[in-house]
Order: structure tokens, then sequence, then C-alpha cells
């Protein structure tokens, strides 16, 4: 029984599952740490996710598909950007109005493009890196077997977040851009005092965020479902702001506390797939993320700490 | 606005106006403007699509029967919203209180059917309006305890809340048959529709009250929209709301407790959501299943920024997005138009509301202009 849920593929599953929770924390915590709230993480993820389908569709080609997706992405970063940055918005609640936005206007151009709501045809997948060499007989092959499933079985876009990840961290943390950025997450006055742009260093910081939740959504669509679905991002843009509180505002914790929502996102999964043997209904895995959620927050809140000036507009002096 | 002092006072009195009332209006006109703009675009008739909304909204008195239908709901959600903002507080999780709501109205109804319905309406509206308390509760008491911000918290707990509703009408709670529903509430815990009230002979001398499916909750959602306004404006409960929501370090200071205050308003921002459920429930579906709302929780925060949070704001606020949903499917059919058109129109309203100063702008613009022209 526990056999059947511990399996190489439970792990592998968990690493495909942090990956857009991944991508879109990052991008939460490189646009909080310049004070920018991204609450809009959830559209900006759902409309990559359809520009990716309907681009693959269009052109047969999923790379197309992906880069259409960071394209869709940065574009709808830079309406919350202009909103937050330049308008002084009230970022919770445009970020929301973009949230909205985004269901209804994939909603609506699904059914303007394919005639119909619900799901797209099935779209060309971007395939795993390689293929699984073959392992020996015995101990030792099963562990290499175990390595292989895990690290080995994936699509490019899961390397590439992990790589993302570390790059982020080095260049928020051991660059002169990082602490400029970071700096103006913390104090914008004192960063405007000494020179740097805090509007141009927002803006870059809200259109990196987009792009990557944009990859978010092509990884969703073109490595995992292969179709889009109405609304498929389903709370994921939370879930990744969530990682990112968890992960403490940092690349790397953000890419962590990924990897736990995805293993529970992969045991929810694992676990429906034996409901012959488990009597219990469905819907209380398909919970499980969202719980986990609100209890890693319950947890962990007060210990982490915000960028001081996250939220709040900057007017220039 | 600094033109305004050099204006004649007549026409000081009427941009005041305009600038309070003004950016939520000027919001929805500018966004029918873009979403217009999007049908266009699309290749479809925009000026089609607005005659069959008009008429499946108020082009007759059941068409407006079925925009009090939508609005009655939206006016608890958006009165949940207001007064969660009022705080300070952004219960963007009024869908999964609604969708608890709905289920203590759905369980309790069958139940308490048979009892006279002046104990089974007011009894199964408190039930609705506890469990949507509840289900803000926990989110509510993290956001006062530890700061976990309510935005995550409440939209965790509205997935949570569907998944446990979806399991009910197939599992525990599932009626017999096909489909994955509860049982019919009982007649007592039914709220009637407006047009029982009157006689066939008044309705065939005055066929305007024939609203169809227009039921009474519209009055208990008018009912509250005065209550909350009076809670607001003349209670303690009121003045720490809007106090904390003010400046919460002030509140602070004058002896209000913070966190209570926080805690308290998110229940009663849940609790009236709670009740956007049960009039769904009691008024027109009579049960529960998966997909009894259509994402009124979400429209709340429109219905509460066009009303600038004003609990009575909120009445024309409900009833203008309630005849938005209840056109868009006549100009689905007549228009071909899709619905989703409306949802894109609410987010454009949102925006523009929360980006205001962009709106402001447009109607300094406005304001200049008509200086310029009575010089």
């Amino acid at each position: 029984m526990l056999g059947d849920i511990i399996t190489p593929d439970l792990f592998a599953s968990a690493l495909r599952m942090a990956t857009p929770l991944a991508l879109a924390a990052i991008g939460g915590t490189i646009c909080e740490r310049s004070g920018v709230v991204n609450i809009a993480l959830e559209g900006i993820m759902l409309t990559g996710a359809f520009a990716g389908a309907a681009v693959t569709l269009a052109t047969g080609n999923p790379w197309v598909g992906v880069l259409a997706a960071v394209l869709a992405g940065v574009a709808i970063a830079a309406v919350h950007a202009f909103a937050s940055i330049n308008l002084r918005a009230d970022q919770v609640v445009s970020g929301t109005g973009i949230n909205i936005f985004a269901l209804g206007l994939t909603g609506f151009l699904m059914e303007r493009l394919y005639g119909h709501p619900g799901t797209t045809d099935p779209v060309k997948m971007i395939r795993p890196l390689i293929s699984l060499p073959k392992t020996p007989e015995g101990l030792f092959g099963e562990v290499l077997r175990w390595l292989e499933v895990i690290f080995l079985s994936h699509t490019p876009i899961v390397y590439a977040a992990v790589l993302i990840a570390v790059v982020a961290q080095w260049a928020l943390y051991r660059t002169r851009w990082g602490l400029r950025l970071r700096s103006l997450g913390e104090h914008p006055k004192a960063a405007d005092t000494v020179g740097i742009s805090v509007y141009r260093g927002r803006w870059a910081a809200v259109l990196m965020s987009g792009a990557l939740a944009g990859l978010a959504g092509a990884n969703l669509v073109i490595e995992q479902v292969g179709s889009f679905t109405e609304n498929m991002t389903n709370g994921r843009g939370f879930i990744a702001l969530a990682a990112n509180i968890f992960g403490r505002w940092t690349p790397a914790g953000s890419y962590l506390a990924s990897l736990l929502f995805g293993f529970a996102d992969a045991l929810q999964i694992k676990l429906q797939m034996l409901r012959g043997q488990i009597d219990i209904p469905p819907q209380f895995f398909l919970m499980l993320p969202y719980v986990l959620t609100v209890i890693v927050l319950a947890g962990v809140i007060g210990r982490a700490v915000a960028p001081a000036a996250v939220g709040q507009p900057y007017e220039k002096g | 606005m600094s033109e305004s002092h050099e204006a004649l006072p007549e026409q000081r009195a009427w941009m005041t106006l305009l600038q309070k009332a003004g950016a939520p209006v000027v919001s929805v006109l500018i966004a029918i403007g873009i979403g217009s703009l999007i049908m266009w675009i699309s290749g479809y008739d925009a000026g089609a699509a607005f005659a069959a909304l008009f008429k499946g909204s108020l082009g007759s008195p059941k068409a407006f029967g079925d925009t009090l239908l939508r609005a009655t709901p939206l006016m608890f959600t958006g009165l949940a919203v207001a007064y969660g903002f009022r705080a300070g507080l952004f219960n963007i999780g009024a869908e999964g209180q609604l969708f608890m709501g709905g289920l203590a109205a759905a369980y309790l109804g069958v139940r308490l059917g048979g009892l006279s319905p002046a104990v089974a309406l007011p009894a199964v509206l408190v039930a609705a309006m506890a469990a949507g308390a509840a289900w803000a509760f926990v989110p509510a008491l993290l956001k006062a305890r530890i700061g976990a911000h309510e935005v995550i918290t409440t939209m965790m707990f509205t997935y949570i809340g569907k998944y446990i509703v979806s399991w009910l009408v197939v599992g525990p709670l599932k009626a017999p048959g096909q489909i994955p529903q509860t049982e019919m509430i009982g007649a007592s815990a039914q709220l009637p529709r407006i047009q029982s009230l009157f006689s066939d002979a008044a309705l065939q001398s005055l066929p305007i009250l024939k609203l169809g499916r227009g039921h009474m909750g519209i009055f208990v959602a008018l009912l509250f929209a005065v209550v909350v306004w009076l809670i607001l404006k003349y209670t303690t409960l009121g003045y720490e709301n809007r106090a904390v929501g003010f400046n919460p370090w002030a509140a602070e200071n004058a002896g209000i407790s913070v966190p209570s205050t926080i805690v308290k308003s998110l229940c009663i921002s849940g609790a009236l959501a709670g009740l956007a459920g049960a009039v769904e429930v009691m008024g027109v579906h009579h049960r529960i299943f998966d997909q009894f709302s259509p994402g009124f929780g979400f429209t709340g925060i429109a219905v509460a920024l066009v009303a600038k949070n004003h609990p009575l704001g909120v009445i024309p606020a409900a009833l203008l997005f309630g005849a938005m949903s209840a056109g868009s499917g006549t100009m689905q059919l007549e228009a071909d138009v899709p619905q989703k058109i409306v949802l894109i129109i609410q987010a454009l309203v949102i925006f523009l509301i929360a980006a205001e100063s962009v709106v402001q702008w447009f109607i300094q613009k406005r304001q200049k202009e008509a200086l310029a022209r009575a010089r």
C-alpha cells in the first residue's frame, strides 16, 4: 500500500508540480522585493497558459508557444506595473481586477477562436529532454532507476526553473543590481536620494515577474497538461504568493517552498489514482494543497518579514 | 481640483458631486467603452450586444425580475466586501463564505421545511450567516494574530469550501437520482416570488407586476443594506470598524483593539456573504449543487468598489451588475457575443477604480474643458 504511494514517480511528479508554482513564486519574490505586491500572478499565469496554447495550436511549434506565453505575461504585467507604479493604484485591488480580467479575456477569446467554452484541442507538447537509459538489475540498478526517474525524466522548463532559482538568488544577493532592487522595496526614498530610479527598477521587476508567471503558464499547458482549460491555474498564483512568503521573500526559499506544495499536489494526484484502495472522497485530496497553504501561512508569518515598503506606491519627491 | 476655486458657485456644486460619485460612474462608462472596443476588434456587433443586454435585463417586467434575481446575492456580497474594506480588509473570499452559507441553508431548509415560514425563514437565514462567519473566522484569526494576508487565506478557504460542497452533493447530502445535488428544501424555507404576492386579477390588469423569477430576497437584501449602513454610521461596532480602516495605529492609540476589530469585521463580512448563498438557495435553486454560484462573491468586489464601500451605494451598484449578469444570457443568444465580455467589463471596473487617478485625470480634463467653455 505504502509502496504504491512512495514511488520514484511521486517525487518526479512533485518536481513537475512545483515548477509553475516556483516560477510564479520567484516572480512574486522579485516583484515584492522591489516594493510591488503582485496579486495578479494568477491571472498572468492563466493568460500565459492561454497564449501558449493558442500560439502552439496556430503554429504547431511549442517553443513559439512558450515565447508567446512569456510575452503575454510581460504584457499583462505591464498593465499591473503602470497601475501600481505610475498611477499609484491600490495594488491588491488592481491586481484582483487583472485576475478577473484574465479569466474573462481567456474565456472570451476561447469562444471567439474555437467556438466553444471549456478546453482547447490538444497542443503539441514539449517532451522530456532525454529518454531514460536502461538500468541494470539488482539493488544498485533500483537506486539508479529512482534517481533517473526523479531527476532525469523532466521537460526543459522544469530544469530551467531550478536554474532560474539559482540565478535569481545570486542576482538578488550577490550583485549590485540585486542590492539596488531590494533597496526599492525597503526604503525607496533612500534609493531615490542616492540616484536609483524607483520607477525604472520597479518596472523591470514587475515585467520580470510577468515573464516568469507567463513561463509558468507555458509549463502548465505545453509540458504538463497538453491543452488549455478555462481557469486551469486554479489558485496556483495565490499558492505561489504563499510559497514566496514561506520562502521568506528569497528565490531559493520560494523554490523550496514550492517543492513542498508541489509534493502535496503530487501526493493528492497519486492518492486519487489509488481510489479503489482508499475509501476517502477525492475532494479531500483536491483540498490538500489549499489546506497546506493555510497551515504553512499560519505557521510561518510573524517569523518572516516582508520588505518594508511592499505595497506602498512611491511618489517622486 | 486646483481649478475649482475659479468656478462659478453652481458649477462648483455639480463638480463636487461629479468628483464624489463621478469616479465610479466614469469608471463604469470607460469599462463599457473598452468592452465595446474588445467586441469590435473581435468582430462582434457591440451595438447589437448592448441592445440584447438591455432587452434581457430591463426590456420587460420578466427581464427586470431576472435583474432583481441577480442583484439580490450581489447586494449581499457587495455589502460583505464593502464592510471588510471599511476596516481595511480585503475579503476576496466572499465566494467561499457564500458557498458555506448556501450549504447551511440547503441543509437546514430541508430539515426545517415543515415548520411555519415565520420560524423557518429567519432560522435558515441566521444559520447561513453563522456558516459564512465561521468560514471567515480562521482567516480573520490568522490575520489578527499573526498578520497572515487575508487575500491568500480567504482565497484558499474558497477552494476548500467549494470542494466540501462538491463532496457533500455527490456524497452524504446527495438527493436520490442521477444529478449531484441536495434534496429540495421545504416550502416554508423558500423565499416566494414577488409576483406570488399579487392575485391573478392584479397580474392581469397590471402586467408590470409579472416579475418572473424575481423573489422576496431582494427585500431582505435592501433591509440589510440599511442595517449595515446604520451599523457603520451609528454603532460602536461600526465606528471601530471604520476607525481601524482609516488608521489602525490611531485606532489602537484611541483604545480600540485592532485584532478584535479585524476578527469581528471579517466575520460580519463572512456572515453577509453567507446570506448571499442563502438567498440563492432559498429563492432560486431551492437546493445546492456544485456550480450554484457564477462567481457572485467575486462580482461583489466590483459592486463594493463602484459603491465606494457605502452600504447604500451597494444597492444601485448591485442592480447594475445584476442587470449585466441577467442580460448576458440574452446577449449570448441573440447577438452571439460570449457572456464572458461581462466578466471583462467587471474586471475593468475593478481595475479602473483601483487606479482611480486615471479616472480622476479624465474627470479633471472634462472639468477644464467645461470651464474653458464657461469663460
